[in-house]
């Protein structure tokens, strides 16, 4: 269990980055997922935007950093889309602040940690956004539960992937 | 008071920014008539400006990486080639890796090439204005199948213009920037495009389901609908033009919700999933080259032809009606004229004028039934009148004289005879070669046709010899 808990210094520490990534990775994640799903639309198990809105929260620990970065990154991909746009930004602000809460209180560096809380929160949400359209705008839109889950194991895969990288541009005291 | 703000100020945000979003969400929203949400596709003006800006982000990127070859895959392999240059300067091993590499890009172009010269080849023959463009983003969701295009409102995009490829339909454009176009693939749930499966001449809507596959919906069982009828457009939809390959029925399906009714899965004829180039249609109006504009003058030229033929077709058999024996009574009174020949041609002396005698053909067997049939002593008496001066024989001697018919006279010095006037008799047209139910006897070639009186008037009882006049 003291693996799981953030009980260290180096566990409750802010990562740091250099100022353009917060707005370079974002962007950049955004264009890559615009352009890989036009190779891979036969595989559409991805959504790096997410990944990166968990990645940045769990690492800043501050949810309303997380909650303003999954406003730009869900409206972002709502703009291109032909959606309404907002069910993403909405989605996402919700995976942005419980990735930054959840951040607090245990150990993020942990690589299980990490593909759990990604799975988990694609799979929310794949959830919110389909709760919004059907519930809020009364909307009927059909779904495909192994596309959901899919997904969910998609962007775990990426995260294990790109979270050591991300790391690398971490600013170490 | 400030601590709690500061206390809950994450939930604050959260709260604040939640709201804000619904309530935009709720301003894109509208209700309908019937009393159901659903989505106003016309963007407002500041929907339309966060679009335009996530556009003027994206495209770029994704046009740079398109017109840098083969995008991504090109990236990939220079950062290899780059790298075994600089570690093994200039390896044969990596000259080989990088000619193998060379030549599958070659592939690629000549590809490419190939795809585009059948999308000229097809924008050719099309007879619509098409416009082509190349594919250069999705959507990243594939919740929304809308697609990106190289070329926008400067190149002559404009909104709901069709997307096509040579293989079929692909969608609709959606939104238009001004260098980049949003198409919306007919494979999404919210698309709608007007079909008619090609045999069954079943119509219906297509829209795209959950597994991102073409659909028509909300159509009545039927049981004629079978797996590979050929699916093309409507036309209805005044977005496709009528007759664009769509696909192929895959499968049909119970409607899970409606009973009675099915959705026709299909399989589309272009490959949504890996579009490279496709075609706008930019201007609905035909366009015809010089060869269609001369066959349909040709057409058109022969079309009046058979119209001409057609009237004179016509003309004819109303001619050959008028001609038609049956159609002539026999008990008709005969001409006035007829009666003065008879009476007065001797004291005349003039050649009687041609009666407007109705032009029937002489019948092949003539009987007692034929119109003006009159006997055949009649006719020998008749036939075996005349002078010598007939001096051309006539083999065969129409029956014309009639017994109460006197020969027209032939006075003057008019060396040549004349046969008897069929207008003597109306249905008895003497066509000599046309009459041969004479016997030989009558035949002679001493007996003229001609009838000729003697000059008291009365017929000569004896024929004469006939002489040559020359």
């Amino acid at each position: 269990m003291s693996v799981l808990t953030a009980n260290s210094r180096r566990d409750l520490e802010i990562h740091r980055y250099p100022a353009p990534l917060y707005l370079l990775v974002p962007v950049a994640a955004l264009v890559l997922q615009a352009l890989l799903s036009r190779y891979l639309s036969r595989f559409p198990y991805f959504d790096i935007p997410l990944v990166i809105t968990v990645y940045f929260a769990l690492g800043r620990r501050s949810p309303i950093q997380g909650m303003f970065l999954g406003v730009f990154v869900g409206i972002f991909e709502d703009a291109l889309t032909h959606h309404a746009i907002g069910i993403n930004g909405i989605a996402k602000t919700v995976a942005g602040f419980l990735a930054a809460s959840m951040g607090v209180r245990i150990d993020v560096q942990n690589v299980f940690i990490r593909v759990l809380l990604n799975f988990v929160l694609t799979l929310l949400c794949s959830a919110i956004y389909l709760g919004i359209y059907r519930g809020l705008l009364g909307i009927e839109l059909d779904w495909s539960w192994f596309t959901l889950l899919f997904q969910a194991l998609g962007n775990s895969a990426i995260a294990l992937l790109l979270f050591p990288l991300l790391d690398r541009f971490q600013i170490r005291d | 008071m400030e601590s709690f703000f500061f206390r809950y100020r994450n939930l604050i945000v959260l709260l604040v920014l939640l709201v804000a979003q619904i309530l935009g969400l709720a301003m894109q929203v509208r209700r309908t008539a019937e009393g159901s949400n659903t989505y106003d596709p016309t963007d407002s003006k500041s929907v339309q400006l966060i679009r335009l800006w996530a556009n003027a982000i994206v495209s770029p990127p994704e046009r740079a990486v398109q017109n840098s070859k083969s995008g991504a895959g090109w990236i990939w392999q220079n950062y290899f080639d780059l790298r075994n240059v600089r570690q093994q300067n200039e390896d044969l091993r990596a000259q080989v890796d990088q000619l193998r590499l060379e030549q599958a890009e070659m592939l690629e172009d000549v590809r490419q090439g190939q795809r585009l010269q059948g999308l000229n080849k097809f924008e050719e023959k099309y007879l619509y204005k098409t416009l082509t463009a190349q594919v250069i983003g999705g959507s990243g969701s594939d919740l929304s199948r809308v697609f990106y295009l190289d070329k926008g409102k400067d190149e002559g995009i404009a909104r709901d213009m069709a997307v096509i490829t040579p293989e079929g339909i692909v969608g609709k454009v959606r939104e238009v920037y001004p260098h980049s176009a949003q198409v919306l693939a007919i494979n999404d749930q919210s698309s709608g495009a007007g079909v008619i499966l090609e045999q069954t001449r079943v119509r219906g809507i297509l829209r795209g389901n959950a597994e991102g596959q073409p659909a028509i919906v909300n159509i009545l069982a039927d049981s004629r609908i079978k797996p590979g009828e050929k699916v093309l457009s409507g036309g209805g939809d005044q977005i496709f033009p009528r007759g664009l390959p769509v696909g192929v029925v895959d499968r049909v399906e119970k409607d899970p919700d409606r009973d009675g009714f099915i959705q026709v899965v299909v399989k589309p004829a272009a490959n949504l999933n890996g579009l490279d180039e496709v075609l706008v249609i930019t201007d609905s109006e035909p366009r015809f080259n010089d060869k269609q504009l001369k066959d349909l003058a040709q057409s058109e030229s022969e079309k009046k032809a058979d119209a001409a033929a057609l009237n004179e077709q016509k003309k004819a058999s109303e001619i050959l009606e008028e001609k038609l024996p049956g159609l002539t009574d026999p008990n008709a009174p005969k001409p006035a004229q007829d009666g003065a020949q008879t009476g007065t041609g001797g004291a005349s002396g003039t050649a009687p004028a041609a009666p407007p005698a109705p032009k029937l053909l002489a019948p092949q067997h003539a009987d007692r039934f034929t119109p003006g049939y009159t006997g055949s002593t009649a006719g020998q008496t008749g036939s075996q009148t005349g002078d010598g001066a007939n001096s051309a024989p006539r083999p065969t001697a129409p029956k014309t004289a009639q017994p109460g018919t006197q020969p027209t006279i032939q006075t003057g010095t008019n060396p040549a005879p004349k046969p008897a006037q069929p207008g003597t008799k109306p249905g008895t047209t003497t066509k000599p070669a046309q009459r041969p139910t004479t016997t030989p006897a009558q035949q002679a070639p001493t007996q003229p046709k001609t009838d000729r009186l003697d000059d008291t008037g009365s017929k000569p009882d004896t024929p004469k010899q006939p002489s040559n006049p020359n």
